[in-house]
Order: C-alpha cells, then sequence, then structure tokens
C-alpha cells in the first residue's frame, strides 16, 4: 500500500500540532492567572500536598525548566489534582471520555447514516418540491443553537410528555458493575435518547448537504451513463456506482465531524447534564479548577488532532486512485 | 452471410433548450449491413453522437426521439418497452466511449467492472466469468494479470483495448463506437484500429464507428454515413464515398484533410463558413450557404436522398452532375470565396 | 498594457466594489439580506423600539412583582422573565450585541484568513510553509473549549468571541484563498505582469485581490453566524457578559429559572428563533454567492 509513505509524514504533523497545542496550553494556564503555581496549587490544599505538588512540576524552578518537567509529566499521564475533587486529574478525565464518546459517537452514527441516505434521496429527486423544502430546513437545523434544540427537545419531550428523562446517565441511586453493564441498559438508553437526538439532529445538515453534492457531480460523470448504456439495473447504477463514489468525501468528513461534534458535545452535555469531558470542562474552568480545566481541554483536543490524522488517512486508503497509485 | 441488420430510417432527436426545441438530428436514414464496419463522420454538432447515444436508448433527460425508426432485426429500437430495450442492452448492441479516463469507474478494478456484465447482464457463473475475462483479455492484447488494476493505472491505449474488451464481453451483435480513438496519439490509433478490425473480422461483429475524422474512415471502413447538420448528406461504400463523392459537402471534406501518403502538392483547403444554428436552421438544404454550387431552389426544397449508384445515394439536388461537379471542386479556388 | 498592469487606484477600488456581485437574483439570498436589513435596522434603533430597559425589574399595575408573566399580559408583548424583565425588549436589544459581534468577528476571520491565505498563496516557499503550520496549529484547537478556557482569564465579555475567532477561525478561510491563490498564479498574466516589471503589491491589488474578494465575503458571511452562535453558547454557558443581555444570556437565564419545566415557551423559543433568522440569512446569501461563483447548471 502506497499510502505508508504520506502516513508517516500526517503521524509528524500530528506530533507536531499536538506538541504546539501543548505548548500554547502551558503558556496559557501559567501567565495568564498571573501567578504560575496557580496552575497547579489550590491555597487551600494540605502543605504537604503543595509540596508534592512543588516538586512534581517544579513550580520553584524558572519557567523553561518547568515545561519540560510539565512535557515530561504528560507523556507519563500525570495532569495534577483537581482542586475539587482533590483526585488526579488524569483517572477523572479517564472515567468520564467513555461517557462523551458514547454520546459522540452514536448521535454522530445516526447523523451520518440518515444524512446520506436522505443526501443521495434529494439527489435522486432533483428539482422536486420536497428538494425545495428540505433544503432550507436543513440549513436552518445548521442554524440553530445546539444547547436550545436541547432545550426544546427537553421541555416538550420530557417536561411536558413525560417520555424521556430529564438528564444524567441513569436514574438517581442506580449503579451498574461496568461501563459495558451501563451502556447497555434499556436506562441508559432512555438517558441517552435525547440528549443524542439534539446532536444528530444538528449534525446531519453537513453530510446530507455533501452526500447530495456529491451525487448531483457524480451522476453527471460519464461512467454512471456507461453503467446505464450497459443495462445495468437502476440500483447498481445509483447504489453501486453513483453513490460509491459520492461517498468517499463523506466518509472522510465523519472523522473531522467527530472533532466538532465534540465542541457541540460541550454545550450538550450541560443541557442534560451529562457526565462527560464537556460539562466537566465548564464546571472546571466555572470553579477556576485549572487542572481540572487543562486536562478537559487536552483531552479533546487530543481526540480532534487524532481525528483529523484519521480523516486524512481515511481517504488515501479509501480512494483507489490514491493507495494504488 | 449479409442483411441488413440495423435501419436507421428519417430519425429525429430533439433536445428541449429554454422554451424552445432543437433537432439535433433531423431525419437520419441509413443502413447498416451485418458483419460490416460503418463509418458515421462529420463535423461537431452534426448529429452524429445523438444518433450514436440514440441507438442505446440512453439519452440526455432532455432529449427525445421525436420521430422515425431504429429498425434492428425487425424491431424497431424507437418504440420499443423499456424492459425490452434493456434486454437488448449490452447483449445485443453494445458501446465503446470516447477514450475518457471517467468511463470507468475507478473505485472499482477492471475485473470488477468486467464480472458486472458478465454476471449480472451475461448470468454467467463466477468460474466461467474469470475464464471469459482472460479470453477477453487475450482477445484484445492485454496481459491478464492486469484484470486486478484499477483504471487509473492503465494508460490511454491499454484503457481503450480494456474498452474494446468490455464491449465484446457478451458478443453483442452490434457495437457502437464513439469516437474510440480520437483521443491517442497517431501510433496508438492505427494499433487500435487494425485490433477492432481483427476482431470484428473474426466474429462477424457490426461495428458503427463514430468519428470527424475521415481517414480513420478510410482506413478500417466498408461503408461511409456523411452527416451534416442533422441530416444524412451522402452513404456508400467508402470507397465511393472518399473517391467520387457525390454531395458537395463531402467533395469539400476530401479537401481539407491531409494525405499522408499523396503527394506534397495538396493544399488544405476549409470550407468557408460554419454549420447552421439548428435552433433556427434554413429552409430547403442545410449546406446551401456554403455550397459552391447552390442554386436556388436548394434554399427552398430540401433534397431528397438520390440514388448515384444502387448502394450509393446523396441527398443533392445536383447529384447527377456529380461527376462534373467533383472536377470543379477539386479545384481550391471553388472554396475559396462562399457561394 | 502595462498601463493597465500599474492601474490607478480609483480603478483598483472600483474593480473591487464591483467583484461584490450582490446575489439579487436568489429568493432565498433576497430574504437572507432582507432580514439582515430588519436585524440591523433593529438594532439601529433598539432603544426606541425596546419599550423597557432589558435589566429593568418590572411590576404590575397591583404593586406585584411583574415576573412569569404570559404574552400579552400588562401590555408586555412576550411577558416576562421569572425575575420579572420583559422579554421582547431584551430580544430587541439583543440583537446589539449579536450584530456586533456577528459582524466584528466576521470580518475579523475574513480579514486575517484571506491576508494569510493570500500571502502564503502568492509568497509561497517557508512564508507558506510557516502560515500553513500555523493553520494546522489552529486546525488542532478545538474553538468552544478553547473560548470557555480563554473565559478563564478574561473579563467576562462579548470581546472574548471575537478575539477567540480571530486566533482560530480563520483557518477555514486562509486555506480556501490559499488556494484560490495558487489557480490565479497559474494563469499566465501573474508572470506576465511581473515580467513586465509590476511590483508585488500591484499584482495583488490589481489581479489578485479582486478575484478572492467574493470568497472573502462568502466565509465572512458564514463566520457571522458562527460568530452569533458561539457567542450564544458562551453566555448559556455562563461566561458571558452579564450586563450586556444577549439573546444566549436569555437562554441560560430561563434554563437556570426552570423555564423548560415551568413550560415558559415564551421564554426561550424567540431567542432560539432569532439566532435561527439571522444565522440561517447569513446561509441562504452565502447560497446566492455560491451560484455566482460556481455555477452550476440547473442548479
Amino acid at each position: 500500500m502506497s499510502f505508508l509513505k504520506p502516513a508517516s509524514a500526517r503521524l509528524l504533523q500530528l506530533v507536531f500540532v499536538l506538541w504546539a497545542v501543548v505548548t500554547i496550553l502551558f503558556f496559557m494556564f501559567r501567565l495568564m492567572p498571573g501567578n504560575p503555581m496557580a496552575a497547579y496549587i489550590d491555597p487551600t490544599f494540605t502543605v504537604e500536598q503543595q509540596e508534592i505538588l512543588m516538586a512534581q512540576f517544579g513550580l520553584d524552578k524558572p519557567l523553561w525548566e518547568q515545561y519540560f518537567i510539565y512535557l515530561g509529566n504528560l507523556l507519563q499521564g500525570e495532569l495534577g489534582d483537581s482542586f475539587r475533587y482533590r483526585e488526579p486529574v488524569a483517572g477523572r478525565i479517564l472515567s468520564l471520555l467513555p461517557n462523551t464518546l458514547v454520546l459522540t459517537f452514536s448521535s454522530l452514527i445516526v447523523a451520518y447514516a440518515f444524512g446520506i441516505l436522505a443526501g443521495a434521496y434529494l439527489a435522486w429527486r432533483r428539482g422536486s418540491a420536497v428538494e425545495n423544502i428540505a433544503i432550507p430546513l436543513v440549513l436552518t437545523t445548521r442554524a440553530m443553537p445546539e444547547f436550545w434544540l436541547g432545550m426544546v427537545l427537553l421541555a416538550v419531550f420530557s417536561f411536558w410528555l413525560g417520555w424521556f428523562p430529564a438528564g444524567g446517565t441513569r436514574g438517581a441511586g442506580a449503579s451498574y458493575d461496568s461501563y459495558f453493564a451501563l451502556y447497555t441498559s434499556t436506562e441508559f438508553l432512555t438517558h441517552l435518547a435525547l440528549p443524542a437526538l439534539t446532536l444528530a439532529i444538528y449534525s446531519q445538515g453537513l453530510p446530507l448537504l455533501l452526500m447530495r453534492s456529491n451525487m448531483l457531480d457524480v451522476m453527471k460523470d460519464d461512467f454512471v451513463t456507461m453503467a446505464r448504456i450497459k443495462g445495468l439495473s437502476n440500483w447498481t447504477v445509483i447504489v453501486r456506482h453513483a453513490a460509491r463514489n459520492a461517498l468517499l468525501p463523506v466518509m472522510t468528513s465523519f472523522a473531522i465531524a467527530v472533532g466538532y461534534q465534540l465542541q457541540g458535545n460541550v454545550v450538550v452535555e450541560s443541557v442534560f447534564s451529562w457526565p462527560g469531558l464537556g460539562r466537566e470542562l465548564v464546571n472546571a474552568v466555572s470553579g477556576s479548577d485549572y487542572p481540572l480545566a487543562q486536562g478537559a481541554f487536552l483531552a479533546i483536543a487530543v481526540v480532534v488532532i487524532a481525528m483529523n490524522l484519521v480523516a486524512d488517512l481515511l481517504y488515501a486508503f479509501l480512494d483507489p486512485r490514491i493507495s494504488h497509485a | 452471410m449479409s442483411g441488413i441488420l440495423l435501419s436507421v430510417q428519417d430519425l429525429t432527436v430533439s433536445y428541449r433548450v429554454g422554451r424552445g426545441q432543437i433537432d439535433a438530428v433531423d431525419g437520419a436514414s441509413f443502413d447498416v449491413e451485418t458483419g460490416s464496419i460503418v463509418g458515421l463522420v462529420g463535423e461537431s454538432g452534426c448529429g452524429k453522437t445523438t444518433v450514436a447515444r440514440a441507438l442505446t436508448r440512453v439519452i440526455a433527460d432532455n432529449a427525445r426521439i421525436t420521430g422515425g425508426k431504429m429498425l434492428f432485426e425487425g424491431r424497431d429500437l424507437a418504440a420499443l418497452p423499456e424492459k425490452e430495450m434493456n434486454a437488448l442492452r449490452w447483449r445485443d448492441i453494445a458501446f465503446i466511449p470516447q477514450s475518457a479516463m471517467n468511463s470507468l469507474d475507478p473505485v472499482y478494478t477492471v475485473e470488477y467492472q468486467l464480472n458486472e456484465v458478465l454476471r449480472r447482464r451475461g448470468g454467467m457463473g463466477r468460474a466461467q466469468a474469470r475464464l471469459r475475462c482472460e479470453e477477453l483479455f487475450d482477445m484484445v492484447g492485454v496481459d491478464a494479470k492486469r484484470l486486478r488494476d484499477y483504471p487509473h493505472q492503465f494508460s490511454g491505449g491499454m484503457r481503450q483495448r480494456v474498452a474494446i474488451a468490455l464491449a465484446l464481453a457478451l458478443n453483442p451483435k452490434l457495437i457502437i463506437a464513439d469516437e474510440p480513438v480520437t483521443a491517442l496519439d497517431v501510433i496508438v490509433q492505427r494499433q487500435i484500429l487494425d485490433q477492432l478490425q481483427d476482431l470484428q473480422k473474426r466474429l462477424g461483429i457490426s461495428v458503427i464507428l463514430v468519428t470527424h475524422d475521415i481517414s480513420v474512415v478510410a482506413y478500417i471502413c466498408d461503408r461511409t454515413v456523411v452527416m451534416y447538420a442533422g441530416r444524412v448528406a451522402e452513404q456508400a461504400t467508402t470507397r465511393d464515398a472518399l473517391l467520387q463523392p457525390a454531395h458537395p459537402y463531402t467533395m469539400g471534406l476530401r479537401n481539407a484533410f491531409p494525405d499522408l501518403k499523396g503527394a506534397a502538392s495538396g493544399v488544405l483547403t476549409p470550407i468557408e463558413g460554419a454549420p447552421p444554428n439548428l435552433a433556427s436552421p434554413p429552409p430547403g438544404c442545410r449546406f446551401a450557404p456554403r455550397c459552391p454550387f447552390v442554386m436556388d431552389m436548394c434554399k427552398s426544397v430540401v433534397p431528397p436522398p438520390v440514388n448515384v449508384t444502387t448502394s450509393h445515394l446523396a441527398a443533392c439536388h445536383r447529384a447527377d452532375e456529380a461527376g462534373a461537379l467533383r472536377q470543379i471542386a477539386e479545384k481550391a479556388e471553388t472554396w475559396m470565396v462562399p457561394a | 498594457m502595462l498601463e493597465a498592469i500599474a492601474g490607478r487606484p480609483s480603478r483598483i477600488f472600483a474593480a473591487m466594489f464591483r467583484s461584490l456581485r450582490l446575489p439579487l437574483n436568489d429568493p432565498f439570498a433576497v430574504a437572507g439580506l432582507v432580514i439582515y436589513a430588519v436585524f440591523a435596522l433593529t438594532a439601529i434603533f433598539a432603544d426606541r423600539i425596546a419599550p423597557y430597559d432589558p435589566t429593568e425589574i418590572l411590576f404590575t399595575a397591583d404593586y406585584d412583582l411583574a415576573s412569569d408573566l404570559m404574552p400579552f399580559t400588562e401590555g408586555f408583548v412576550l411577558g416576562t422573565t421569572s425575575l420579572g424583565r420583559d422579554i421582547f425588549s431584551q430580544i430587541v436589544m439583543g440583537t446589539r450585541s449579536a450584530l456586533l459581534v456577528g459582524i466584528t468577528a466576521a470580518f475579523m476571520v475574513a480579514l486575517i484568513g484571506s491576508v494569510i491565505g493570500l500571502v502564503s498563496g502568492y509568497f509561497g516557499g517557508w512564508v507558506d510553509m510557516v502560515l500553513m503550520r500555523l493553520a494546522d496549529i489552529a486546525f488542532g484547537i478545538p474553538f468552544l473549549p478553547f473560548v470557555i478556557v480563554l473565559a478563564a482569564f478574561l473579563e467576562p465579555s462579548i470581546w472574548n468571541v471575537v478575539l477567540a475567532m480571530a486566533l482560530v477561525l480563520w483557518r477555514d478561510t486562509a486555506r480556501v484563498i490559499r488556494s484560490q491563490v495558487l489557480t490565479l498564479r497559474s494563469r499566465g498574466y501573474v508572470d506576465a505582469a511581473r515580467v513586465a516589471g509590476s511590483s508585488d503589491i500591484k499584482i495583488i491589488l490589481r489581479h489578485i485581490a479582486p478575484n478572492i474578494l467574493p470568497m472573502s465575503f462568502l466565509y465572512g458571511s458564514v463566520a457571522i453566524g458562527w460568530a452569533i452562535l458561539t457567542e450564544a453558547s458562551i453566555s448559556f454557558l455562563g461566561f458571558g457578559d452579564p450586563q450586556s443581555i444577549s439573546w444566549g444570556y436569555m437562554l441560560q437565564d430561563a434554563f437556570a429559572s426552570q423555564a423548560l419545566a415551568k413550560q415558559s415557551y415564551h421564554w426561550f423559543i424567540p431567542p432560539g428563533l432569532c439566532i435561527i433568522l439571522v444565522v440561517s440569512a447569513g446561509f441562504f446569501i452565502t447560497r446566492g454567492y455560491e451560484n455566482i461563483l460556481f455555477p452550476k447548471v440547473g442548479r
């Protein structure tokens, strides 16, 4: 496969961007509060705790030394302790990550499945009345604040109709043995429904419009006409040839969409009290819990950067013109 | 051995443009004998590609066959229900497209695309299809190892061979080749044309070769149909059409093409003017505005096809004077001043 | 020919203005422009239109707190908040911060993105490499979280969003403008102008800028929507400026005051609708532009 060489170049790029973002974070959190130590030490920590952290992060050393210690700590997964929860940030982040990922991926998969089918359908029905209604409608879904949509759905389906719970991942007092047990429970699914629906409605616009646009272009290509001249069935022509080609850019957009979806997560998690990275970031910033804020931001950034790389690789992998150059 | 495989009679194909209609093909008639190669030649916009596509009944969304018949083995393709037409596609009537990169799906291997027609349209089993793939590649002179390659991995000439293999897949009776060698360099052109002719003779397939290049027609076509502005100007054996043309347009065409083997004295004389706008074509003969032999009658009365010999038809009011006109046509000055 | 290349400034600006090409054929684009106009006028005359100060706590005729009133009671067109403030006035005054943030941020994004894209594409070489690495980094920064983190350190203000967008969101515009410039450069007349001795500045202003301006405009108008949505999100999360009543702030207020449970649709639907209208307007205008820039036969 000849896409391995550009893959290593992309990997280098990923490392570079990651390093840059981490560095920006370092300087932001050290320089902005005024007191560089405020990045890791809360005045209410015990003296022993303060001393441990001082040593761990070299907070009494010059800034550039602190920088390398910081990088070293990062590589070991050491992110300091949360001011509010008095526990290691890394552990807390990892425990919240699955909740966010489940919400992100489930809503995105629904959005893409719907968007691709609807987009292909609209391309098929070009110029019809359906199209004239559907397109502005789709643009409107992209124009609405996701949290507002969440609010409306909550007000209607939870508070008024009582069909779905109002927030969280499970009922009060319920406990599960493992993530797996939690995620496969019906209780979880009813809690997941509204926030996932909110994000899905917001995100489906991109794959829909992209798929439609690609299909319209591809349908004009010669090989589609040839497929008809060969007498192949409509299904073969439209699905196996046109859609398969049109799908390429849409699939790669999926990877990038994960990055953008995560940002949508931030507000939606807050509306639905979903215990994920987004809500944690908001709470941490509100409470000036710097280590936790930094950790949450970093986790989100890592996923975004990784997904950008996946998008690039995916394109090279899926398009034979690149993978078999 | 021979008989008429395809008889196009008075075919009219119209395009809906804006509020009006353009007849890209307006009453075209010609025959194709079984086992022969017929060249369909003319300049851009004469309607030859439209005729070619009309025969497959896969035409643009805004186009319709508005008149005439296309009798293929006695059945009128223009009137066939879609289902029956589709049964004919590729099995009886196949198509070789212009040498466009885009005529093969870039995301599937060549083998997949061959199997697609062999199995879906030909009903073959996997093993049988595999054998046929290899057989086809052998026929067109492409290494069977390349079956697993993607279209973009082939050079232009190889891709055309693949296209020919595809067209031959189900042993069709008729192959329509739309400018199959236009985008290739001259040497490869000749190889492809040789191959095509060889296969055609061996397998007894009839071919309609659409082209704007008269030298291609001269090279392999048994018969020639010359089109101008949506109508058939002349049809005859290639020999007759090119050596003893009876239509002024064909006479002019001859002068406009360089003769690779002939004397260096030949000056290229193009035909002055341009084909008429088909949105508002001139009444009468469409070539009249550019014809050096025009009479008053030509401007108002449409010339019907006239028998110059039994197998030679020309749509010209002065076809009986063809011999004399030919002499005049050979002189370059005849064409210098528009009539 | 030489004079044309070394054109006079007035002609350069005339060319730039012509290149804006307002999309007046598309009905949706026209609707978008109308919406913009309506909101712009509302913003300008907001203090005349709004019956009350949006932060003023109001009382009914009986001297009770005018709290949670339904629309059209006691003369409050859209009712009141739990705290007794007039929703309609808040909506009207909210147009100001929305348009202010929207236009400023969009302008910054379009300007910075276009300049970077232009410089990168035109000069190439290491300038291009450095700037595109910067863009890569910008792409690696998740935008909304970044704004939130900024909010940790900066005073709550509507300008935080503008700052964050200026720092990060120029990335899309820059990449697209750059590739457009590269396409333009590959055409002969840039090299011809160079050979004729025209300076880089002149070439850029005379040949390149008028051709990329529509694209900048396009991205700018999309950025307006992004800015308004971001500002709304930030205010909703509680990081906005409590002094300036924005639509996002209204939504946060409603959410925190249990408006959902109380089914006070009159409180949280209007701000959302306003946001949708303004952002959609931007999209429709953009679509109108797209059809001018990239005409597709038969749409």
